[in-house]
């Protein structure tokens, strides 16, 4: 380190006092746990400060409980009701992830062990939040925010230079071997020396402007009077600080400061629980903002560390599902320079290369014992190259790319090196002891998981299959993961079973469910605790809430129809009356029409479910179909671009009074549609539908349909377009009437040779859609129909003329970009 | 007479002074057999950072592979260990010179290699006999003509096998028993037919990637390897810096009297990058040729038309040959290639001569000679 940080001067900085120890740390670095633990021992404090924001006090018991189990975390969450950070009003919120290395957690087990206090110092997360500028801090905006602020120390240029000069590839290299594995053979006086030596050169390549923005200032000062209070009151002070904000307290605490004048807030603004988290999110690599990446390595590592502390290696490290926990033995745990942790990186590495190549063979790779022993061998040696007293993490990744990676490196040959990602990330999920505070809704979603029997504390995905028409208890689980759904937990996911909202694969009658536990899931439970004490509770609520906004008829059915999937029908008939007032108020017909369509599926459900019969709901889906069949005949008028959503408004109309149920409604349907038909302008296609579904139920539609089309055909330059529009309606609903009409395709066959050649063109869509509804076979007797029209037999249609493949690839070619092209101005969906 | 020299002198030879120099300053530890230690042979490759002591003066140990430091440090420790080395890559990643870098500065000789053809036989590889003295004295050791995994594991020194994937899988098979008992039995010299290999010696294979298939090799034969993947430069700056180097060597080399223009190299580096990478700096989606788009091809099209503008120009860098030199380089495999070159030329050189002026609009007005 010496020699790396030669030429770089910093002036040694001066004691503010004899009473005050300021610790500089890095989340999570098992260096700074194992000398901040020396540290508190030989400066034997009053008091520990512990740099984390102060309205997460109450938790230090939890945290500190023996039941609770790393990682951990503590949630903060703030609704700016006041709109300080804009109009929006918005919510916020982050974590504060403790590992079992996570030196602010040593501070806090060592004051309770030692039976002294510890609070953290800093602003409650609300006005950190105040004090920082938007996009920067934790208010970048970017994924998942943590309180952790390492970045500060590896974003200058100075920490590039530095890594240039130490020839290592990044900084998350530089800090293994120059703190964590030298940290561990030097005193703690030195390791703290270097740290601040460190911390103060990457300070110092900040700007000021940066250092406001960010809120460091703000926040330092903060933490400064809270050590000078304790100073105050006569006590020695312990803090633990982020290395980068050590010297700036520092300084601060060197003058009297103003005390900060805390923002005005409403009761229920700022709230913090503590909630479990995964080494899966605890790993920098993941893009989980900042603190170490590997979690699993370092925490092995930390386990070795406080076993050859307690002087009792021969037993294994404990971090749980293997067997090589071999444990360095002897050491003194009193020693200045930390003699009895030498070794435990080589053992850890040895211990990750067994349990690489173990995986790897259960998954069928071939690794060998001798490719373990080579890969040792190899990350020695590279340590000894690289100068380093023992292999680390790099050392470790470098000997599996070599000796386990056989041939090049691609997505076929790495298998090693994903199973080593795995591993030293981990996959241990916190927990947290009893009684540690939490919203209800928490503990009800836990116990319902429980009483299903599903697996919750694992990071793997779950799969499980249910029965719903079989098994009760089965359509309770299903009903369950509609309501996590529905209230976007993020915990299940549905990817077989019938699709009712959107219509899919409605015939099955099993649903699978893929679940996975992660700490994503108590913090959007915590964020909806607000709406119920059970998940329940909360499912209802919302659901009313979105009803009661809910202003058009499609929106409120589907909202019933999830109200259905998730067991809440009783619930739901306190609805109806809410329902008959959206429904008088919406005067949009496709609205109307899919919520009828959704009334009527609800009223088949409640027989699949054998739910007794609702005669409210089939009161409501009777009104909701007069008011469609009065809004009929002004649907004449639509314009052409909802052509095909009035289309197949009527025909699910046709359909639905085709069931048994609702056969009475069909004849005053049909007079609806006698009614449109009366108007003065129809527009063509919706026309050529209602006349194939009037044609449907009476034959003597007919020569109606022949006159109108003939209308068409013979018509005006203006009017002989839309007869494309017409036919395409008309074989949307009826598409028969060609085949049972002897002249029909005659009259087709007259108005495309009428048409003008550029006409054609611009109908040609218009017909390809017309012609697209038949069948293949249909196709092909249309075709042998019109072949004969023209003395030609339908054989000789299928021989073309040869196209020279010059021609077909410069047809292709063509074809490409211009599918392009429309891709690019955004005509065509991507 | 004219006295001429070699056309490229081997490393050993090129870069004398300073393994010399690592010799005497070396104070490390070394693996028996080499001639220097793992900590000098990264110098040697990878550079000092200061000078080191040399004849009463110093002598700075020039960075000779760019790119991935930790691979090299990998391959070192390999060699030092029980394994083979394989070096798997692309064309044109340096393979060679960084197998070339290793054998000289470990076992003082980069010669000992077998260059691997479809032709290449079993004895090309262990042993040949002089058919004269066979005759005359009978199958003795005088008789026999070491090949080069012979002489490696007699000497104790490395023996490098070239291009190893376009040997037939029979032949390269022959490796497997010598790789992991490290004897090799020589039938016909009865009881004194058994090698046993000199410590020092190993192996250093390379294998194109773009060969894969042609001979893949044996799962039984990887496992004797330590495999290390060189991916060509991810770096701009880097690949412009590597042209240079290269460049200023081909011309000392060959006596051209001729600076290194920067622009050009950073100019080409930033073609040869972009087709590549299939993307441009200014975001421009491009079709990459199917052709091997190398630094060394890189290297080669700036000496081209560095040679054309010493002998036939200015001694200053023409755009239109260089764009000549650069058709020749990627019109090689594949008709479209071209296409893909023009149509790079009409979008990104365009934009950036719209945008940059200067050497970029030279290089779009070049674009005549895209034929």
């Amino acid at each position: 380190m010496e020699s790396v940080l030669r030429g770089e001067k910093v002036p040694e900085i001066e004691k503010v006092s004899e009473s005050v120890y300021l610790f500089p740390v890095r989340h999570h670095s098992p260096v700074c746990g194992f000398h901040l633990k020396r540290a508190i021992a030989a400066f034997n404090p009053d008091v520990i400060l512990i740099e984390g924001p102060e309205n997460a006090d109450g938790l230090i018991p939890v945290l500190t409980d023996p039941e609770t189990r790393t990682p951990v975390a503590c949630y903060y969450a703030y609704r700016d009701s006041r709109g300080y950070l804009g109009e929006k009003k918005a919510a916020y919120r982050c974590y504060y992830p403790f590992l079992e290395c996570s030196p602010e957690l040593v501070a806090l087990r060592e004051a309770k062990a030692l039976g002294i206090p510890a609070s953290f110092m800093d602003l409650p997360y609300g006005e950190i939040l105040l004090g920082t500028v938007e996009g920067k801090g934790v208010r970048t905006g970017e994924g998942r925010q943590t309180y952790n602020d390492d970045y500060l120390l590896s974003r200058s240029r100075y920490v590039a230079l530095l890594c240039e000069k130490a020839e290592v590839r990044d900084f998350e290299e530089f800090w293994e071997r120059y703190f964590e594995q030298k940290g561990l053979r030097i005193s703690t006086e030195e390791f703290v020396r270097q740290m601040r030596t460190y911390c103060e050169l990457s300070r110092r390549y900040s700007s000021k402007e940066e250092l406001l923005e960010d809120g460091c200032l703000l926040r330092e000062r903060h933490m400064a009077n809270r050590i000078r209070k304790a100073l105050d009151e006569g006590k020695r002070v312990l803090a633990v600080t982020g290395g980068f904000h050590t010297s700036g307290i520092e300084k601060l605490l060197k003058e009297p400061q103003k005390a900060d004048v805390p923002h005005p807030m409403e009761a229920g603004d700022q709230e913090v629980y503590p909630m479990a988290y995964s080494m899966e999110e605890a790993d920098a690599l993941n893009g989980y903002a900042s603190g170490m990446q590997s979690p699993g390595f370092y925490d092995r590592v930390w386990r070795r560390l406080q076993a050859a502390e307690q002087g009792s290696g021969t037993g294994r490290c404990g971090a749980g599902g293997d067997d090589a926990g071999r444990c360095v033995t002897g050491g003194s745990g009193a020693d200045s320079c930390g003699a009895g942790s030498h070794g435990v990186y080589e053992e850890t590495v040895l211990e990750y290369l067994i349990m690489v190549g173990k995986k790897a063979r259960r998954q069928e790779e071939s690794v060998s014992s001798y490719d373990e022993i080579c890969a040792y061998t190899m990350a020695k040696g590279l340590a000894a190259l690289r100068g380093k007293a023992e292999p680390g993490l790099y050392e470790l990744r470098d000997s599996v790319r070599s000796s386990y990676v056989k041939g090049e490196v691609n997505l076929s040959t790495d298998a090693p090196l994903r199973i080593l990602r795995e591993l030293t990330t981990g996959d241990q999920v916190g927990v947290l002891c009893k009684g540690a505070p939490r919203p209800p809704l928490l503990t009800d979603f836990e116990e319902t998981c429980l009483a299903f029997g599903m697996k919750l504390h694992s990071a793997l995905e779950q799969e499980v299959t249910l029965e719903i028409f079989s098994k009760e208890k089965h359509l309770r689980m299903s009903r369950f993961f509609y309501q996590l759904d529905f209230l976007e937990i993020g915990f299940a996911r549905r990817t077989k079973g019938a699709d009712l909202v959107n219509r899919r694969d409605r015939s099955r009658i099993r649903e699978v469910w893929h679940y996975k536990w992660n700490s994503q899931v108590p913090a959007r439970l915590i964020d909806v605790s607000i709406r119920g004490g059970t998940v329940e509770e909360a499912v209802t609520n919302l659901l009313l809430k979105r009803f009661y906004e809910a202003n058009s008829c499609a929106e409120a059915a589907r909202l019933l129809l999830q109200g259905f999937q998730m067991g809440l029908w009783e619930e739901e008939k306190r609805l109806q009356r809410q329902f008959r007032e959206i429904l008088a108020g919406d005067g949009d017909f496709f609205s109307l029409s899919r919520g009828f369509s959704d009334l009527v599926m609800l009223s088949e459900l409640q027989a699949l479910y054998q739910i007794r019969e609702d005669k409210e709901l089939t009161e409501l889906t009777r009104s909701c179909f007069q008011k469609l069949l009065q809004m009929l005949p002004s649907m004449a008028g639509i314009a052409d671009r909802q052509m095909k959503q009035g289309m197949e408004c009527c025909l699910m109309l046709y359909r639905t009074t085709g069931r048994r149920t609702y056969v009475g409604l069909r004849e005053p349907l049909m007079e609806g549609f006698e009614r449109l038909l009366e108007q003065e302008q129809v527009q063509p296609g919706l026309q050529g539908a209602v006349m194939g579904l009037l044609y449907g139920q009476n034959r003597v539609y007919e020569k109606r349909i022949r006159e109108t089309a003939a209308g068409y055909i013979h018509g005006t330059r203006e009017m002989m377009p839309k007869s494309a529009a017409f036919l395409r309606g008309l074989f949307f609903t009826a598409r028969d009437y060609v085949f049972v009409s002897g002249d029909f395709l005659k009259l087709i066959d007259e108005l495309l040779d009428r048409l003008p050649d550029e006409t054609f063109l611009q109908l040609l869509p218009e017909l390809r859609m017309a012609f697209g509804y038949f069948t293949p076979l249909e196709t092909d007797r249309i075709a042998g129909q019109a072949a004969a029209l023209h003395g030609r037999n339908k054989s000789e249609l299928l021989r073309g003329e040869k196209v020279l493949p010059a021609v077909y690839s410069y047809g292709e070619r063509l074809d490409h970009m211009a599918g392009k092209q429309l891709l690019e101005s955004d005509v065509l969906p991507g | 007479m004219e006295q001429r020299k070699e056309m490229k002198p081997p490393v050993e030879v090129r870069y004398a002074e300073e393994l010399a120099a690592l010799a005497a300053w070396d104070t490390g530890k070394k693996p028996i057999g080499w001639k220097l230690s793992p900590r000098a042979v990264r110098m040697f490759i990878l550079g000092s950072k200061t000078p080191i002591p040399w004849k009463d003066s110093e002598l700075k140990i020039q960075k000779k592979y760019l790119g991935n430091d930790p691979l090299v440090e990998r391959c070192i420790i390999t060699l030092a260990g029980n394994r083979g080395l394989m070096l798997v890559g692309e064309p044109g990643t340096a393979k060679t010179m960084l197998s070339e870098l290793l054998s000289a500065a470990i076992s003082g000789t980069s010669t000992n290699t077998i260059q691997g053809t479809a032709g290449t036989t079993e004895d090309m590889i262990k042993y040949s006999w002089n058919y004269a003295l066979l005759l005359a004295k009978g199958p003795v050791r005088e008789a026999l003509v070491p090949a080069p995994l012979y002489t490696g594991m007699e000497q104790g020194i490395l023996t490098r096998f070239e291009e190893i994937t376009r040997t037939p899988a029979e032949i390269q098979d022959s490796l497997i028993s010598v790789l992991s008992d490290k004897i090799l039995n020589v039938p016909e010299l009865g009881e004194e037919g058994l090698l046993f290999a000199k410590q020092g010696f190993n192996v250093i294979g390379t294998a194109n990637t773009r060969d894969k298939g042609v001979n893949e090799m044996s799962s039984a034969l990887k496992r004797r390897f330590n495999f290390e993947t060189v991916l060509p430069v991810r770096d701009v700056a880097l690949e412009k810096q590597i042209i240079i180097q290269e460049v200023k060597n081909l011309a000392q080399e060959n006596q051209i009297a001729m600076p290194v223009d920067e622009d050009v190299a950073e100019l080409l580096a930033s073609t040869y990058h972009e087709l590549r990478e299939g993307i441009s700096s200014m975001g421009h989606r491009i079709d990459r040729p199917s052709a091997v788009m190398s630094t060394a091809e890189a290297v080669s099209v700036y000496y081209q038309t560095m040679m054309t503008a010493y002998y036939y120009g200015d001694s200053h860098m023409n755009l239109g040959c260089l764009v000549q030199n650069l058709v020749g380089a990627v019109q090689k495999e594949h008709k479209d290639d071209m296409e893909k070159l023009r149509s790079y030329f009409q979008t990104v050189i365009q934009d950036k001569g719209g945008k940059e002026g200067g050497i970029w609009s030279q290089y779009y007005e070049a674009r005549k000679y895209l034929r």
